[in-house]
C-alpha cells in the first residue's frame, strides 16, 4: 500500500493537503499561499479541513517535554569510554563501553546468572545482619575505623548530586583487593546496596563510623549499608577469579526507601 | 545547537576530554530522551534507548562526519535505536490490551495530563514511519530539511509522510471525544 492511498486521498486532495500543511508549517511559497487563499475563500470544506489540521498541529505542538530521569546523565557518563589517542584500538572500546550492556535482555541475563549464584551464596553467607564481631572474623580484617593505608589505583567513581543524597563513591584496586570508598550525605535514611555476586569477588570487610549491627549486612551477595546524615564507609572486596575482565559492580542508592540512582562501577584491570 | 561549538566539543572528545563529553550529553540527553519517549511511549524504555544512543555516539565519535550537523547525527542514531527497540518489543510481546493502549501504562500517568495522553495515544497508533516524522517535526522542532537529513529521505517523502500522519491523527482525535 502506498503512502498516498493509505489515507484514501485523491491526487487533487493531495495538492490541497500539500498547500494546507505547507502553510501550517510556514514552509509555503508566496504563489502557493495565494492559491491557498483563493481556495479557502471559495470552499467551506477546505476551510473546515484547514481548521482541523491546525488544531491537530496545535495539539502536537502543545505536548509538553518530559524531564529525563535524574540518574540518566550520570549513568551515561560513567559508561562512556572515550577513544584514547595513540591507541591502535581507539575505535574499539572495551566490552562495557559498547552499549550492549544496557539492553534489557542482557540485564535479564545478568539477573538470572546472578540469581543462580545467589542461590549458592545464600547458603554460604546467610542473610543476617553482620555484627562487628562477625565482620572481624570474615576474610581479612575489618572494623578498623580508619582509611586503608594504600587504597590503590582509581578505577571508577560515582558522583551523586541529587536532592536527597549527595556524595562520591570511588573504586580502587591494589593487587587482588578492590576498595570502595563511600562518602555520602543525606538528611533522610539511606541505603546503599553493592551487588558483587557472580563477579569473581568475595567480601573482605567494611570500615566506617556507621558500621553497626543494624546498619551493615550481607544479603544475597550484596553489601547493604544503611545510615543517615554524613557517612563514610570503606568496603573491601577481594578477587577470587583469575578472569581478566570482571563484570561491573551494581551499586543502588536509596533514600527513604526510594531508589535514587542505579549505577555501575567498572572493574578494569589496572 | 551551535554547529561550531558542537564540532569543537566533538574534537575534544576525540582527544579524550570527558568534560566535553559531559557537555554534549547534557545538551542532547533531553531532546533524545523526549524523541525516544514519543516513539516508544514508555519512560523506562526511553531512558534505556537514550543511554544506548550516547554509548553508540561516543563509541563511533571518531567516525562522525563533520559535514553533517552533530545533532542530525545524534538524532539519526536516536531514531534508529528507538525503532529497533520498538521492533524488539513487538517481537517479544504478543498483541494484547496493553499494547493496544501503550500510552496508558503507569509510567505515563506522570505525563502532563489527559490531553497529552490522548495525543500520545493517537501518536502510538501511527505506523513507525509516520510517528517518526511527527515526533521530529512537532516534538523536536525540526524543519522539513532537517528531518530529511536525519532520516536520509527526500524532502518530498518527509512531507508526504507528515501530511498523511496528520490526517490519520485528525481522524483518531476526532473520533476520540471530538478533540478536533
Amino acid at each position: 500500500m502506498t503512502e498516498q492511498n493509505q489515507t484514501g486521498k485523491s491526487p487533487v486532495d493531495q495538492h490541497i493537503l500539500h498547500l494546507l500543511n505547507s502553510s501550517i508549517d510556514g514552509e509555503i511559497s508566496a504563489t502557493e499561499q495565494d492559491e491557498l487563499d483563493r481556495l479557502l475563500i471559495a470552499s467551506h470544506e477546505i476551510r473546515h479541513l484547514n481548521d482541523e489540521l491546525r488544531t491537530v498541529t496545535r495539539l502536537l505542538d502543545e505536548v509538553q517535554e518530559l524531564d529525563p530521569p535524574e540518574y540518566l546523565q550520570g549513568s551515561i557518563e560513567r559508561q562512556v569510554r572515550l577513544p584514547v589517542q595513540g591507541h591502535t584500538d581507539s575505535k574499539k572500546p572495551g566490552l562495557w563501553g559498547s552499549g550492549w550492556l544496557s539492553t534489557n535482555w542482557l540485564r535479564t541475563g545478568f539477573a538470572l546468572a546472578a540469581g543462580a549464584v545467589l542461590t549458592v551464596g545464600v547458603y554460604e553467607m546467610g542473610s543476617e545482619p553482620i555484627t562487628a564481631r562477625d565482620s572481624t572474623s570474615m576474610v581479612g580484617t575489618m572494623a578498623n575505623r580508619g582509611q586503608l593505608e594504600q587504597p590503590g589505583a582509581l578505577l571508577d567513581s560515582i558522583q551523586l548530586d541529587t536532592a536527597k543524597l549527595t556524595g562520591l563513591v570511588e573504586l580502587r584496586n591494589k593487587d587482588d583487593l578492590f576498595t570502595l570508598d563511600l562518602q555520602l550525605s543525606s538528611d533522610e535514611p539511606t541505603e546503599v546496596v553493592i551487588n558483587f555476586a557472580d563477579r569473581g569477588l568475595e567480601f573482605d570487610g567494611v570500615n566506617g563510623e556507621q558500621v553497626s549491627d543494624d546498619g551493615v549486612s550481607l544479603v544475597d551477595g550484596s553489601v547493604h549499608l544503611a545510615s543517615k546524615g554524613e557517612q563514610h564507609y570503606t568496603v573491601r572486596l577481594r578477587r577470587t577469579s583469575a578472569a581478566q575482565q570482571l563484570a561491573p559492580l551494581d551499586v543502588n542508592f536509596f533514600a527513604s526507601n526510594d531508589l535514587i540512582l542505579q549505577a555501575k562501577l567498572i572493574i578494569s584491570n589496572p | 545547537m551551535n554547529k561550531d561549538k558542537d564540532a569543537a566539543l566533538v574534537k575534544s572528545c576525540i582527544q579524550g576530554d570527558r568534560r566535553a563529553m559531559s557537555q554534549l550529553v547534557s545538551q542532547y540527553q533531553r531532546p533524545v530522551f523526549n524523541a525516544a519517549y514519543r516513539i516508544l511511549g514508555n519512560k523506562d524504555d526511553a531512558a534505556d534507548a537514550t543511554q544506548t544512543v550516547f554509548l553508540k555516539v561516543f563509541e563511533h565519535i571518531t567516525d562522525y562526519d563533520q559535514k553533517f550537523k552533530f545533532f542530525s547525527w545524534v538524532y539519526r542514531i536516536a531514531i534508529n535505536e528507538s525503532l529497533n527497540q520498538v521492533k524488539k518489543r513487538r517481537a517479544q510481546e504478543s498483541l494484547d490490551d496493553s499494547q493496544a493502549s501503550p500510552w496508558q501504562g503507569p509510567a505515563e500517568e506522570l505525563d502532563s495530563g489527559r490531553l497529552c495522553k490522548k495525543v500520545q495515544g493517537a501518536l502510538m497508533l501511527l505506523n513507525d514511519e509516520y510517528r517518526t516524522v511527527v515526533v521530529l517535526k512537532h516534538m523536536s522542532g525540526c524543519s522539513y530539511q532537517q528531518i530529511s537529513e536525519i532520516l536520509q529521505l527526500p524532502e518530498k517523502t518527509v512531507k508526504s509522510r507528515l501530511y498523511s500522519a496528520r490526517q490519520l491523527m485528525k481522524k483518531t482525535l476526532k473520533s476520540d471525544e471530538n478533540l478536533v
